[in-house]
């Protein structure tokens, strides 16, 4: 009986059921974090531009989501529409059950972004940059404070928090624009290619705070094109090309995608590799795709036997994605 | 959105606009008083002191609107070019709070300069506490109209690089500024004074001019002057409306 005295549920028409807590903030009941119908996106520049072509997507709450694809696949355009900068020519997406397109205002409040290739203002330092944007989320001083630090920390950021930002590494500036979007406190942060340009160890300091993030409850969106960075931090992942979704699971069941379960790289001249598998050709080495464990050993006594260089691994997500998307060139089919 | 939210929104984008430039830039306050210094200086030394007002009056009004244009231009185009911009947009955050916060920093960094200019024009006694208030008044509506002529212009050159904006907003603010009878009386343009009601510069320092004693102007004439000012800046918020767009289509 209280429970009905202070909530309200509503379930009306389209729209995803939330409780409407007294005071009048809504709480959304919705399971997905994120949820997209048939979301196509057309630029009229010079010429008409499909960027999306119907995409359907799906990220559950406290999910780590990698949207990967090359450039110019569409994933930038994906999230700054989910992200409420950018309308979609039909379709629509659901952040947290609002709907893009008709509550951008109730979206806002949930999420957070870091744009590609952001920049930041050279003489300002990383506490301001999560400091103040706390404030912009209407939260008071001492709050913003807390979570500022809480923010920082993750990033591994904290002892440069009165740096500026000139003074700092490509890396560090980086982090301190995630420690913006972290301080947010947002249920869902939305990072496009926060790693491009950073060297192994600050991508590793980015990977680190999201999988913290994530194991906070946080729900996670992430699109990249390092392929590397798709196997290790997401528990799922979606490959667009061209504007479309062309596979969407988990690591494991993108890499089933492939008949073929190993790669053997062959260095060296060898003219009949295209009878044990596909035949990928870079240059003077060559990836042979095979179908079993025995033909990828085959594979190896054979070149042992002709004195040349081989090594065979279970097939990465790397080489699936190559063949989703169409991209081997030189190739020779068994 | 709340007002509330509104307003202190803008109050924090201000203060992060302008903050830096206080703390760890501080040439930029005195760069401000410069764009004033250099056409009083000049003044003094060629009139003998008698058109000191005249200038510290340019000196005042140009404090107050040469980097106003120059923000309303720059800010907005950097913002988007290094993706900040992006960020906002994806927040809780009202546009009218980005604009408002966006056109408050430069005015923020002119108060010094006004205070100085003020007291100095205050020291010489120039100013009565009843044209102190009148004059405060006219430098904040000029403030808003230039700032609303470089959002008008931010918008409209959206696809313009950010060199050439920012050869585009320095050139306004000194067109603005240097030109119009700012740092001198409109009774000099004779038959064509009438221009200077139309430039929110030059209109703005004429009006201070009168509340001064220095310009008989009627009470009407002042009331219209007022009304022009302000539509002036309600017309280039207007026009930025229309084309400006906070969320892309």
């Amino acid at each position: 009986m209280r429970l009905l005295e202070e909530f309200t549920v509503y379930a009306h028409g389209l729209r995803t059921p939330y409780l409407l807590i007294k005071g009048g903030k809504r709480v959304s009941l919705s399971t997905n974090a994120v949820k997209s119908v048939d979301l196509v996106k057309v630029y009229h520049s010079r010429e008409k531009v499909e960027a999306l072509k119907g995409v359907n997507i799906t990220i559950g709450r406290g999910e780590l989501f990698t949207l990967l694809g090359p450039n110019g696949a569409g994933k930038t355009t994906f999230l700054r529409i989910i992200s409420t900068q950018l309308m979609p020519t039909s379709g629509d997406a659901r952040v947290l059950g609002y709907s893009v397109v008709d509550e951008p205002e109730e979206v806002r409040k949930h999420i957070a972004v870091v744009p590609q290739d952001v920049a930041t203002y050279s003489n300002f330092t990383p506490w301001e940059y999560a400091y103040y944007f706390a404030r912009l989320r209407g939260m008071p001083a001492s709050e913003a404070k807390g979570i500022s630090e809480k923010a920082l920390k993750a990033v591994d950021l904290w002892e440069l928090r009165n740096r500026m930002c000139q003074t700092l590494s490509g890396g560090e500036r980086r982090r301190a624009i995630i420690a913006s979007a972290l301080s947010s406190n947002a249920d869902v942060l939305m990072l496009d290619e926060p790693t491009s340009g950073l060297d192994a160890v600050a991508r590793r300091g980015v990977w680190s705070a999201l999988r913290n993030m994530v194991e906070a409850g946080k729900t996670i969106l992430l699109t990249t094109h390092m392929m590397e960075e798709a196997e290790i931090v997401s528990d799922r992942l979606a490959i667009i090309s061209k504007g479309s979704v062309i596979a969407d699971g988990t690591l494991d069941e993108i890499k089933a995608l492939s008949k073929e379960k190993y790669r053997v790289v062959v260095e060296g001249k060898f003219e009949k590799l295209s009878d044990f598998g596909e035949v990928s050709k870079l240059g003077d080495r060559n990836i042979v795709y095979v179908k079993t464990q025995e033909e990828a050993l085959e594979l190896l006594k054979t070149t042992l036997k002709m004195h040349l260089r081989a090594e065979a691994s279970p097939v990465t997500l790397e080489d699936v994605f190559v063949k989703l998307v169409g991209g081997i060139n030189n190739s020779e089919n068994h | 959105m709340k007002i509330t939210k509104i307003l202190n929104d803008a109050l924090i984008i201000g203060w992060i606009k302008s903050y830096p430039d206080f703390r760890r830039n501080p040439l930029t306050l005195i760069l401000i008083a410069t764009v004033g210094a250099i056409p009083l200086f000049f003044m003094l030394i060629f009139s003998g002191g008698g058109l000191i007002v005249h200038g510290l009056i340019g000196a005042m009004v140009s404090s107050a609107t040469f980097i106003g244009v120059l923000a309303g231009i720059q800010d907005i185009s950097w913002d988007r070019y290094v993706k900040i911009r992006e960020m906002i947009v994806a927040m809780p955050v009202h546009p009218a709070s980005y604009a408002l916060g966006i056109a408050l920093a430069p005015f923020l960094l002119s108060i010094p300069s006004l205070i100085f200019y003020g007291t100095l024009t205050a020291y010489l006694g120039f100013i009565t506490l009843e044209a102190t208030l009148w004059t405060i008044l006219a430098l904040i509506v000029a403030w808003a109209a230039m700032s609303a002529i470089g959002f008008m212009i931010s918008t409209y050159l959206y696809k313009v690089s950010m060199m050439v904006l920012n050869n585009i907003s320095t050139l306004l603010g000194f067109l603005f500024v240097f030109i119009p009878p700012v740092f001198y009386s409109e009774t000099i343009l004779g038959s064509l004074s009438w221009i200077s009601v139309l430039i929110p510069t030059s209109n703005a320092a004429n009006l201070i001019r009168a509340y001064m004693g220095l310009l008989p102007l009627s009470a009407e004439t002042i009331i219209i002057r007022w009304v022009i000012l302000i539509a002036t800046t309600v017309a280039f918020v207007v026009l930025t409306s229309v084309k400006a767009r906070w969320r892309e289509n």
